[in-house]
Order: C-alpha cells, then structure tokens, then sequence
C-alpha cells in the first residue's frame, strides 16, 4: 500500500473520470485490470495458485487434513481460511499489524463460501458422521495495490481449482473404520469449483460506481459493497463497507453491475485454469 | 536435469502430508564396464570384465547379467557361486532388497565389494536416461520393472559397439514378456541356470512357489494365511494377536507365542493350528474359544527319522486331531495361527533322510535343529550326500505340501567329523564365522604400520612407564596391560591400558558393521572365532611386549588405602615392557631377590588390588567364579587336567580386580556426559522365589542360605561347607548361579538409575571397557569416553538412545550365543572323548528331579542326568519320588541331594544327528536298575579287551584355546 | 540401518547428488513494484521472497533510532503452508524469532551502516516452501533484494550449510538431510574478502572435521556467489546496453 495521499485536485479528476466512465488509467467503469493467474507453483502443498492483479499479488496454499465431523454438520467436510499479511506487502503489517485485515478478508471469504453450492461439501465427507476434509486454504497477501477482497477471492478459486485430495480407502473392521491414502501420486480426486463464488467489490465514487477500483480510486470511495457473486449469478454473500452511506437504488444497481462482471470474472476465470491445464506448461511463478 | 518424486503420507492425526522430495538426474554416470566404448568417467571402478566368458548355451555370446529384484532375494546362493560372474545390480534393485531384506542385502554387498565376482551397482535411478517417471495409473511395481527393463535397454545399447550382450534374469512372466516386445533378451534364473555347464547349480536354485505344488495331488492341507492388510486390521481390533513363535524342543507340534507386550505365552498345537508357521517366524494368532483350550501334553514328540514320506503325508491329518480331554485347571490360553507377519527363516544344518529309490531327485531333508520342520528338495546328488552334513534353505510352504520347500546350499562334510561338527555348532547358534569378506578387509590398516608425527601428537606417550600385561598362556589378543609407580606425595599412580581397537575401527564402515554383528569373539574349545581380523585382534591392536602400540588409558592416582584421588583417561602410546603369564607374575612378586621396576610396579598393584577386593566384598561383591568348572584336554596326554589345578593366583584376581576398577570409572563418566545413550550393563537382583531351590538343597544339609541381600548371600555361602565333602561348597555356589539372572547390555537412557544396578559385583553402575579386541560393546564404550575426553568424533547413531538400545540387543543375543555355542562345543569334545570308550567316574547329585537325577562329575566338570525310568520302555520306575524331603527312594536305598555316586559314562548313539551322553549308575548298586561296573565286566570278560579307554582319543593334539574369564 | 543411506556406496546423497553439488539455484531481482527492492530465491525446493523497504525514517518510537548508524528491522516468517506439516503461525514462534536476529546481525555487519544515521531499513522475508536450508536461502535472497534497492554493502553475503557423512562432508543440505540427525554447519561470508559473518552449528561434530566441513561451506558459498554474481552482471549488462538504445534513441 502506497501512502498515496491525494489532493483535492486529484480526488475531483478521478471522480470526473468515473463520471465519464472513462477512468484514470483508461478503463471503463465495470473493467478490470490486467491480471494473471497461476496455479501449482507451491509443490508441497495439494493445491495452490498465485494472482497478480495490478500490483496487488496473492499467494494461496491448500492443504488438506483428515479430520472429525462437525456432529451439527455430519455429512460434509470443512474449508478453513486464514489470511496471513506478509510484512513483505507494507512494513505496516509487520508483527501483528496486518491481523486486523487478515481477520477481515477471512471472514469476508468464510461468509461467500458458506453458500451449500459454492463447492460439493458433501463429496469433501468421506464417512457421513464420522470423517471429513477439511481443507485449510492459507492465503498469503504479498503485495497491496488495491482491490484484495477480489484479488484474494480469485486466488483461492484458482488454488481450489488446482486442488488435489488424495483418494481414500476405506476397510470396514468391527472395530470401525480404516481409513488408507493411496500411495499413487496419481490417484486423487479434483474439487468441482463451477459453484465456487469470486468476490467482486464494487466503489461508489460521485454518482457512479467501479470495479476494480485501484489504490487511487479506493481514496475517493466513502462506501463500497462486497459480494461474492458465483458464475451463475448468485449472490452468495454481501456486506457495505466505508464511511459512507448508499441509498437503497444505488445498492441494487450496484448489486446488478456485480453480477454482471461476477459472472463474466468467473467465465473467464475457468476458461484460463482449463487451459492453463490443458497446456500442463511448467510453473514459472515468481521467476517470471 | 531435475525431478521431483512426491510422497503422500498420513500422519497419526489425520494429517496429510505431501512430501516432495528432489531427484537429481545426471547424464555422468560410469557403466562399470571395461569393455566401454564411451567416454564412461570411471574413477578407476570398472569391474565388469572386458570379455567376459559366457558359459550357457543359451547365451553363446560374453555377457552381462542383470537380476531382477526378486532374482536376488531368492536366489542369492546361485548368485554367491563364484561361477556367476559380471553381473550388473541396479541400484533400484539394491534399493529395494535393503528394505526387503538385511540379511540378503548383506550378502549383495559382500559380493559387490568382492574383486573376483565382477559385480557392479549401476545408479540407474539418478541417470537421465534410464530413470522412469511413474505414470498414471502404474503400480510402483510396474515402474520399477519398467526402470529396470530401460536399464536393460540402455546397457544395449550402450555396449552394442562392443561383443556384449546385456541379458535381463527375471522369473516374472509379464515383465519378461515386455521384455521380448521390447527387444531384450531376457530369461528366468531357471532357464539360464539350466544352460551352464556347472550343473551342479541346479541344485541351489530356490523353488519358486507354484512349480512344485502342480505336481503334488493338490490336497490342500492347510488353512490359507490371511494378507498383511487383514492381519494389521486384526490386531488393531484387538481380534489377533501378534507374537514371536517358539516351537517346543520336545514337541515339534507345540508351540508357544510370546506375544508383544503380554507376559503370558500363548500356546498352539497341531499341525493346523500352526499352520505352516516356522520356528522363530513373527505370526498373528487368533484366540481359541475357553472350550478348546489345551496344554503341553507330557509325550515327547520329535518327527520320526525313519518314516517314509508318503506314510507321513498320510498321517499328517491325523496328527492334527486333538482331543480336548484336557482337565480345566490345566488348560492354557490356546490359538491357531492365521497369518505370517514376517519370516524368519535362516540356513539350516542337518542330514538328508536316506531315501528307499534311489534315483529320485525328491528328498526329505532332517534339520538338526528338532524345532524346525523336515524340509522337501530336489537334489541329484543324493548319493553322495547322503553320509554329509548339509546346509538347505526353505524357499516357500504351499497350502498343499505337509513339508516346506527348500533347496541345497552346500555340504558342510561327513557326519562326525570334528570339523565339521564345529560348523554346524557355529550355524546352529548363529555365530557368524565365515572369512572376513574382502570390504571388510578393505578397511584395515595398510602394512607395514607404522606410527606416524601427528599420532605421537594426539596422544600422551607412556612408553618409559614401565608396563606390562598379564594374561593366561599362550594368549595373543591382548587387550589390557598395567603399571603402578609410587609417587613423591606417597600416594600411587595405577594405569590400566587397554588396546586402543576404536582408532582402527571407523564407525559405519564395513569393518565395524562386520564386528558390530559379530558382537563378540566366541571361544570353542580348540577353536577361536574372531570378532575383528587377525591383523587387528594379533598384532595392530594386541598390546604386545617390545613394540609401540596405541592404547586408552585409565590412569589414578590411588592412597595407600586404596581410595581413589583422581581419574584420568587419555589415549597414549605405550611400550609393554613383558608380556607375562599369571604364573610368571606371581613367580616375580614372590621372588624375595627381584627389585627391579616391573616387579615393583606388580608388587604395588597386588598390593593395592587385596584391598581393593576386600572392599568390594565388604560391599556384597558375590564370588562365584570358583564354581567356574571348564573342561580342558592336556596336549600332550589328551587327557582332562583335573579342576583342581585351575587355582586361582593371586595374580588373576589382580588384574581382574584393576578391569572393574577400569570399567566403574570409565561406566561413571560415560553416563555422566552421555545420561541418555551410554552403553552399560547391568545385572539385576533375581526375585527371592528364585533362590527356593537354593535354601532348600542347603537346609537338607543344615545350613541357612540367608539371601535378604548379596553380602547376606556372599557370607552365608562362605559358612556352609561340609569338610568331608569338598564339592558341597562347589555345587552350592554353582546352585546360587543357577538362580541368577543374566547380565545384559542396555542404553541408559531407556531404564531408571535404580535399575542400572550389577548384583554380582555389587555396583550401582557398571560397562564393559576393557575387552575391546573381543567385545563390541567395549568398542562403544571406548568411542564415547574418547568423545567424553575430546579424542574423537561422535556420530549420530552414536547418540541414539534407540540405536544403542538396538545395538545392545544384538550384543546381548550374540552373547547369549557365543556361551551356548562355548557349551556346546565342550559337549562335542566331550562326546568324542568318550565316544570309543565307557567310564565309572565320582559324581554328586545336583538336583533330584521327579524322574531323574541331575549329577556333577567333578573330574571332567560335567553335568548329566540319570534317568530313573528307563526311557526305552516306558516301564514304571522302581524308585519313589519325595517332593518334600527331595529324594527318590528305590527298595532301601535313598538317594539325597549332594549325595556322591558311582556312574557309568557313555555315549547313546540311537539318534546320528544327536550323540547324547548317557549316564548310569553303578553305585550305590540297585538291583534292576544299577549296572556292572566297567572294571567288574572286564574282569568277567577275561582279560581280552582291557584298557580300552587310555588311548585312541578323537581329540586333536591342539592345546586348548585359552579363554580369559572374566565375565561379568 | 534399515532406514536411510544419506550417502550410498557410490557416492550419492538420496537427491541423486555428489557431496559437493549445490541444489538448482534460481532467482529474480525486483518481483514486487511497492517495495524499494526484493528478490525471489529458490534454492531447490526451498523457495523464498525478500523485501527491503527503507531507508526511511523511524516508525513507532523515535527511541530506536541510533544516533550514528542505520536501524536495520528484520522479520523472518514462514507461510503456512510452506511446511511438510501446515504451521499454525507464519511468525512469532521462537524459530522464528531467533532467525529474525540471526538476519539482523548478518546483515549489520554488511550494510553500510554509518552512511544512514537516524534512520531505519526493513528487510522482510517470507519462506514460501521449506525444504532445508531456510536461513541460507533468506540470506541469499535479502542480498539480491537490497541489492535491487541499491543499499550500499561491503560485498554479497552469502550463506550455505554443509555437513559431514561418512567421513565426507557435504554441503548445502536438504531437509531429509538436515533432519538425519547429524551435525549442520550454517555459515554466512563475504565472499570476495574471505571473511565469516555468520556461523552456526547444531549437534555434536568433532573438531577434526570442523574445518574440513567450514572449508566445504566456504567454497559452496563462493559457488552460490559466482552463480548469483553471473546473473546479476548478466542482468546489469542488458539493462546498460538497453540504456544506451534508450539514450542514443
């Protein structure tokens, strides 16, 4: 995060810019930066990706664990979300600076996922009321250059994309149940994300409002919304943020305009890991 | 190039863990061949021949052999024939074998590192072009045939500028199969074999499982054995049990399970029961219900020699049928066996059992060992072998054969021949005796030795103390030599020095490996098996008189009174002054006329050694080696020298009394600086129930054996003695080592301190320091006080509490061993000492059992038994036992405990693999039972055959190995 | 001895290498636009990121600030997942606390500290995946990330481990090696004028092999050197000839 503190001169160009849909750095209203995606770079983890949008980079690891059955929830397996703020982003967050945000993001990401839709939870049970996965998804926030809830939310998609559980053998004995991971590495199941929610946040800047916002933008923004928008169209979770305050017309307009980049944003998010896949190119990561 | 292999494991609590390791691959690795047309950087390692000569028919052209994996494992005797030559081990094979076998993989390396056999590991995982990335879907099975067929292809075509072909050995029909399809030439072990001209060969081939159970009528006999999966499943839930066989010695359809972590035995009978379950195999039980329970029958039940094998396929069902008439109070907690975890089987000595068809190849072979089953194999040298001592392996036991299936290893040579009668002795107890193999060889010191600057430098010199060691005639591996020198202040400076074995034993290494497993030298009676080369045990490490030699010194500066001021240890250089016997150092400290230095050094430390021994008395020290009874064969005579001339000099107990000193203060420093892993040995108090027997015998005679603790027993063993009977004392003190418990060698930190305890030598604390050319334990204990004093570098076994612990097990079992074998062989000697011949001796009663008599015979310090039934006819005996009082009574005469006899010694040669000395009595004369005493039938038998029993002795005119005993 | 051979009888370490063979090493200057300069490293599977922020001015209390010489602010974390078994902390744990000062006395005593008094630097590195060698890498990589913020030093500093198995040392451990048990000899140096600044030993080693294994050390760290100091004139050659396209137009 820069320490970019605007004049009232810059902060009025902006607003006329979004005004005119026609945004600072080019873009229109509802675009998004250029970003890059790329998954299976962390080879000690079941699952992982890495995205950088703008100079906002995102780093996720998935890792998977056995575990007990929520008794309330006995039929499917579990997604745990921590989001670590790497002093690497800001020196702001170093220590214990960056738990605020951290604890933030994961609550933000723990409400869109708890759709029953945003992924097969019950394919994550691997004995109804006895053991499930769960799966610890550790997003690392390495750089800060606007717009992290989305940027955050795209990675974890991707490195839930890439994921892969170990398949499971179960042997019934009077004394319950073995449970034994196949030895091939390449016996394993893939997760179906198709439902998987990205978050897309949308500004109120003037009038108007914008996706994507950069680090510029955000300045100007009194109020924002937050949903997590799957490819379908549902609205998995929302949440107003800022200072500000919306008025009821504005908050579904701006409903609206999520859904239609959210929609778009997940198209062609899975387009790109299919190819990215399809391609089995190796990881180039941080090298690039 | 780079690689990386994944692992998934899981971790006790559910984790996953994706383990993701680094491979390496390179294009720089050397085929081993001299042949190479390539530019293969060798480093000088190329031991596959030029040309090698092909001897198959089936393979005209020189070539290279490379054996799949299970082609060595089961087949490593073919493989050890030094006809076999030029073989290529991958190292994915060599890999894999190391996890599957140690033993076997032992072997491979020996042969490796052996320079005539030619055999090479080629990396083939780490070269780009042979490693084999596992591909979806493929078992690591298929991959690893596969890396070994690439491996096949790549030497091919490596070599194909050269006359060689490279020949893949495999018995799996599916990779041979792909072998063909991809061009290779490839045969199972079996056809190539068969194509030498050393047909002998065929006879070593381990049977594969399916061959042999085609041709049998396919009855299936026994239950099938449950998977590993099953087994493990089982035992988690508590339906099986998992445990360590031990078939009865008298029974060989018996068996006990001592199962892990339970004290009680689990008992199995039958043949079904055990279900092909081989003596000393670890297997999973399963409980019987209460209402089959059983228990040991009383019958003796060893297989019958004589028996045909159809007769005894027949019976084997029968056999199975137990009828459980088997009294309640009696009945033992029962189970049958439902799979194998893993197998012990080793190499078993024994006879092949005569056959009536002569020409047939099928034979039965009888182990010496009455525990381990008759084995089944084929052989075409059945005629030659039949008055031979042999060595078989088992290979496999199908569901339809009564017998398991082996194959012949070799021959060992005649039955009664001494020699080899030794070395069945020594395969029996698992003595590893065979020539140090050439890696072992490799790490000796190169000759001539000589003492370098720098080592003069790393040690202190003692070499113008004057020192000298003390040890038993004729002894060449000596490991510990003294000195003793008054000092101005009045006190005395005592040094013990012993042979510095660690510096020319570099840990890891196959030298060390070597004596690591051989844990110990073992003493037979004409025969010494060495733990470390001769080089090292006779001469580099021996502190001989008149040269330099390296030792680790344990020096003191001690009071007059024998208290000890201070400890010092170092590595030196020494220069043993004399190399004396006891008798020629008592002769010095007893010669009034002798003041010279030696003799004054000797005169302090015995001086200093009384007291020392006083205290340790004084303290509980219990004195047993006096019932230390040894049977020794004059060279000159043949004939047994008497006990009584094995006195003890002062000068032994010198010397003994300065190595506990030695070990005390070198077990007090090891533990001080290594609380964890110092190797000690410990020798715990034996439970008072146990010395029963004891008080009892001594109570018949009117003593009181008070065993509240050792300085009670120590004294009241020294009150009881009977002067009119010498040997009371004697059995009484052997009496006591029979309640004993055995001392054992453990890693500290896996006991408590108050458990670290030795009862015989009374002290807390207590390690073995002094013996290093004989004892491995030593060895450790030498390389811990040299990392204790900054001498030496530590290792990380080293300082594994568990890796000691493991260490010390084997030490223990070796051992154990190496004592059994000891006894054994003075059995062998003993039997051919009496073989030609029938001898009236003195003897004393030891114990009276129910229905015999355990008896001492001072004279050759024998013990035997004197069955009171005769056993031939299973007659009832005339003789009335009485548990009270211990005796057995026959008409008026009663027989007591410590009671002196006449009986007649012999040899009972009804069994060809199991001489027995056989003992009756002649006196006191009971009539029906008594026989005539030797003198009596050669007075009846006039004159003809007399003095049969002086001359003609088996026994080979080689003085008697000197041991030295001092065993703690 | 049914476990592992760390070195087998041919002379190879289990990862296929030869005791003296470094693993891949891969690395880029300047990955992050925010931060004044960072780096990204492999070392084989151990991969880190570095971040230098600074000179600027003290944050939090003035108290820190030295009067004659630069604040160096180090903090070493671990992401979670970069373990074989997830972490539950990326940092604050006492490993991790006492790597952070085992950077920050490293790198003391190569920054140019007297140049910048009264201020403060940040170096911030985060362990991506850790397969051994997790200090060596750190260093290597906040070398190449002050370098890309143009911090002056007296030299690189560079940091390799090494050890000692069956009676050959070896250098540059993995974490299957690292984990055997043995001894580990971590040192940092300045590589062009021989000197140590940093020297850690974990377990027991005998003082005999000390120096054989440091010399090992040594040369494996001028071997990571000339391996890092290629790529980097490589890089700041192509820029200056590019400059010079840029410049003459």
């Amino acid at each position: 995060m820069t320490d970019a503190e605007l004049s009232e001169a810059e902060k009025t160009f902006i607003l006329h810019s979004v005004q005119d849909n026609f945004r600072e750095d080019g873009r229109g209203n509802e675009d998004f930066r250029h970003m890059e995606v790329e998954t299976g770079l962390i080879s000690n983890t079941n699952g992982s990706a890495r995205v950088r949008l703008a100079n906002t980079d995102v780093l996720v690891g998935v890792k998977v664990q056995l575990t007990a059955v929520d008794p309330e929830k006995p039929e499917v397996g579990r997604l745990d979300f921590f989001i670590d703020c790497s002093a690497n982003a800001t020196p702001a967050f170093e220590g214990r600076g960056g738990e605020d945000l951290g604890s933030e993001i994961s609550a933000m990401l723990t409400r869109a996922y708890s759709c029953p839709s945003a992924v097969d939870f019950h394919s994550l049970c691997v004995l109804p009321g006895q053991q499930c996965w769960l799966l610890y998804v550790d997003v690392l926030l390495l750089e800060c250059g606007g717009n992290l809830f989305d940027a955050v939310s795209i990675a974890v998609k991707a490195a839930l994309f890439n994921l892969k559980i170990p398949n499971v053998t179960m042997t019934k004995d009077e004394g319950g149940v073995e449970l034994d991971l196949s030895d091939d590495p390449f016996d394993f199941k893939r997760l179906n994300v198709a439902g998987a929610p990205v978050v897309v946040t949308v500004n109120k800047i003037g009038h108007k409002h914008v996706v994507d916002a950069s680090e510029k933008e955000e300045e100007c923004t009194l109020a924002r919304i937050i949903l997590g928008v799957t490819e379908k169209g549902t609205i998995t979770s929302m949440r107003k943020e800022g200072s500000g305050s919306l008025d009821s017309d504005s908050i579904s307009e701006m409903m609206e305009s999520a859904r239609k980049v959210g929609m778009e944003l997940n198209k062609i998010l899975l387009k790109a890991l299919e190819e990215e896949e399809k391609q089995g190119a190796k990881t180039v990561g941080f090298l690039r | 190039m780079l690689t990386n292999k994944v692992f998934i494991k899981k971790t006790k609590m559910g984790g996953v863990m994706k383990i993701v390791r680094e491979h390496y691959l390179r294009d720089d690795i050397n085929c081993g061949s001299q042949a190479c047309t390539h530019n293969c950087d060798s480093d000088g390692k190329e031991p596959l021949e030029e040309i090698p000569i092909s001897d198959s028919k089936l393979v005209m052209k020189p070539h290279y052999l490379v054996p799949d994996t299970n082609v060595v494992l089961h087949q490593i005797d073919i493989l050890e024939d030094p006809s076999i030559k030029n073989v290529i081990i991958l190292q994915i094979v060599l890999d894999e074998i190391r996890h599957r076998s140690a033993p076997i993989y032992k072997r491979v390396k020996d042969i490796l590192a052996s320079s005539h056999k030619h055999f090479y590991t080629y990396c083939n995982e780490f070269n780009m072009h042979t490693y084999a990335e596992r591909q979806p879907g493929e078992s690591a099975n298929d991959r690893n045939d596969r890396a070994i067929r690439k491996a096949v292809a790549w030497y091919a075509d490596h070599l194909k500028d050269t006359e060689i072909e490279v020949v893949l050995i495999t018995n799996d029909a599916g990779n041979r199969k792909q072998s063909v399809l991809d061009g290779l030439k490839a045969y199972t072990i079996h056809e190539y074999v068969r194509s030498l001209s050393n047909m002998s060969l065929i006879d070593r081939l381990a049977n594969p499982l399916n061959q042999m159970n085609q041709d049998n009528n396919g009855k299936v006999l026994f239950a099938e054995h449950l998977g590993l999966a099953e087994i493990q499943k089982g035992i988690r839930a508590g339906r099986f049990l998992q445990g360590t066989l031990l078939i009865s010695r008298e029974n060989y359809l018996e068996a006990f399970v001592s199962v892990k972590d339970q004290e009680k035995m689990i008992f199995v009978q039958g043949l079904q029961n055990l279900n092909r379950a081989v003596n000393d195999d670890n297997v999973a039980l399963e409980m019987l219900p209460d209402s089959e329970w059983s228990c040991p029958s009383s019958m003796v039940l060893a297989e019958d020699e004589g028996k045909d094998e159809e007769d005894e396929e027949n019976r084997a069902l029968n056999e199975t049928v137990v009828d459980n008439k088997v009294p309640k109070e009696l009945r033992q907690p029962t189970a049958r066996i439902v799979g194998i975890i893993k197998r012990n089987w080793r190499q078993y000595c024994g006879i092949l059992q005569p056959s009536i068809i002569k020409e047939r190849t099928r034979h039965l072979f009888i182990p010496a060992e009455k525990r381990i089953p008759k084995i089944r194999i084929e052989t075409r040298q059945a005629q030659t072998l039949a008055s031979k001592r042999i060595i078989v392996a088992i290979d496999s036991w199908p569901r339809n054969s009564r017998y398991p299936l082996g194959h012949f290893v070799r021959c060992l040579g005649e039955i009664g021949d001494k020699d080899t009668e030794n070395e069945v002795l020594l395969l029996e107890h698992d003595v590893p005796h065979q020539n140090f193999s050439e890696a072992v060889l490799s790490f000796l010191p190169k000759m001539p030795w000589t003492i370098t600057e720098d080592d003069v430098k790393r040690r202190r010199d003692l070499r113008h103390l004057d020192i000298c060691s003390v040890d038993p005639p004729g002894c060449t591996d000596i490991d510990d030599a003294l000195h003793c020198r008054e000092l101005d202040n009045g006190n005395y400076e005592v040094g013990v020095h012993i042979a510095d074995v660690s510096h020319f034993i570099r840990p890891g290494n196959a030298l060390d490996q070597e004596a690591a497993n051989r844990g110990t030298t073992v003493y037979l009676t004409d025969k010494r098996i060495d733990m470390v080369p001769d080089l090292l045990s006779s001469n580099l490490c021996s502190l001989r008189s008149k040269v330099y030699r390296f030792a680790f010194s344990v020096l003191w500066e001690i009071t007059p009174t024998a208290d000890i001021v201070k400890t010092d240890f170092t590595k030196s250089i020494i220069d043993s002054k004399a190399s004396l016997t006891y008798a020629e150092a008592q002769l010095k400290i007893d010669d009034p006329n002798a003041h010279d230095n030696l003799t004054k050094s000797l005169r302090g430390l015995n001086k200093l050694a009384k007291i020392l021994k006083k205290k340790r008395l004084d303290n509980g020290a219990l004195s047993l080696a006096s019932t230390e009874v040894r049977f020794y064969v004059d060279s000159e005579t043949n004939d047994p020298i008497d006990v009584k001339t094995k006195e003890l000099m002062d000068t032994n107990s010198m010397v003994e009394e300065f190595m506990l000193l030695a070990n005390i203060s070198v077990a007090e420093k090891i533990l001080y600086e290594f609380p964890d892993n110092a190797l000690l040995r410990r020798h715990p108090a034996p439970p008072p129930s146990n010395f029963d027997p004891l008080i009892k015998a001594a109570q018949s005679k009117g003593f009181t054996i008070d065993v509240s603790s050792g300085k009670a027993l120590a004294d009241s063993l020294d009150q009881a003695v009977v002067p009119e009977n010498p040997y009371f004392n004697t059995m009484l003190r052997i009496m006591t080592t029979r309640c004993m418990m055995q001392a054992v060698y453990f890693s500290s930190g896996m006991l408590q301190p108050q458990d670290y305890l030795h009862y015989g030598l009374a002290t807390p604390i207590y390690t073995h320091f002094t013996s290093p050319i004989r004892r491995y334990s030593d060895i450790i204990a030498h390389r811990l006080l040299a990392v204790c004093i900054g001498a030496d570098a530590s290792y990380p076994e080293l300082l594994d509490k568990s890796k000691i612990q493991s260490l010390c097990n084997n030490l223990n079992f070796r051992h154990k061993m190496a004592q059994y074998a000891g006894r054994a062989s003075v059995n062998l000697h003993t039997h051919l000492f009496f073989k030609k011949r029938i001898q009236d001796e003195e003897g004393h009663v030891l114990f009276v059992r129910k229905n015999a008599l355990q008896v001492l015979i001072p004279k050759y310090g024998l013990e035997g038994t004197v069955f009171l039934n005769d056993d031939g006819q299973k007659s009832s005996s005339i003789f009335v036992y009485d548990e009270e009082n211990n005796t057995q009574t026959a008409g008026d005469v009663t027989i007591h405990v410590f009671d002196p006899l006449i009986v007649q010694l012999s040899i009972d040669r009804s069994n060809v693999q199991h001489m027995k000395l056989s003992l009756k009595l002649v006196k006191p004369m009971i009539p029906g039972f008594s026989v005539q005493s030797v003198r009596e039938v050669q007075a009846n038998a006039t004159g003809s055959q007399s003095k049969t029993s002086t001359t003609d002795l088996p026994i080979s005119g080689k003085p008697p190995q000197k041991k030295k005993k001092r065993t703690h | 001895m049914a476990g592992m051979e760390l070195l087998s009888d041919q002379g190879f370490r289990m990862d296929g290498r030869k005791p003296n063979e470094l693993r891949r090493i891969r690395f880029k200057k300047g990955v992050f636009r925010q931060a004044d300069g960072s780096a990204y490293l492999e070392q084989g599977n151990t991969k880190v990121l570095a971040a230098v922020y600074g000179p600027h001015e003290i944050r939090g209390s003035r108290g820190k600030a030295l009067h004659d010489k630069l604040l160096i602010n180090c903090q070493y974390s671990m992401a979670t997942f970069s373990t074989q078994d997830r972490k539950r902390r990326p940092r604050g744990d006492r490993k991790a606390q006492e790597m952070t000062s085992h950077l920050k006395q490293t790198f003391d005593a190569v920054v140019l500290t007297e140049l910048y008094p009264k201020v403060q630097l940040d170096i911030f590195v985060e362990v991506l995946q850790s397969d051994g060698g997790n200090y060596c890498a750190s260093v290597n990589a906040a070398t190449l990330a002050l370098m890309d913020a143009g911090i002056p030093m007296k030299d690189y500093v560079i940091a390799c481990s090494g050890s000692h198995m069956r009676d050959t040392p070896i250098v540059d451990m993995n974490h299957l090696e690292e984990s055997s048990g043995g001894a580990e000899v971590i040192m940092a140096i300045l590589p062009r004028c021989d000197q140590i600044v940093f020297l850690e030993m974990n377990s027991r080693l005998h003082e005999d092999h000390l120096s054989g294994v440091m010399d090992h050390v040594m040369v494996g760290c001028k071997d990571i050197f000339n391996i890092l100091n290629q790529q980097v004139q490589d890089e700041l050659c192509q820029k200056t000839e590019l400059d010079k396209i840029v410049t003459t137009g």
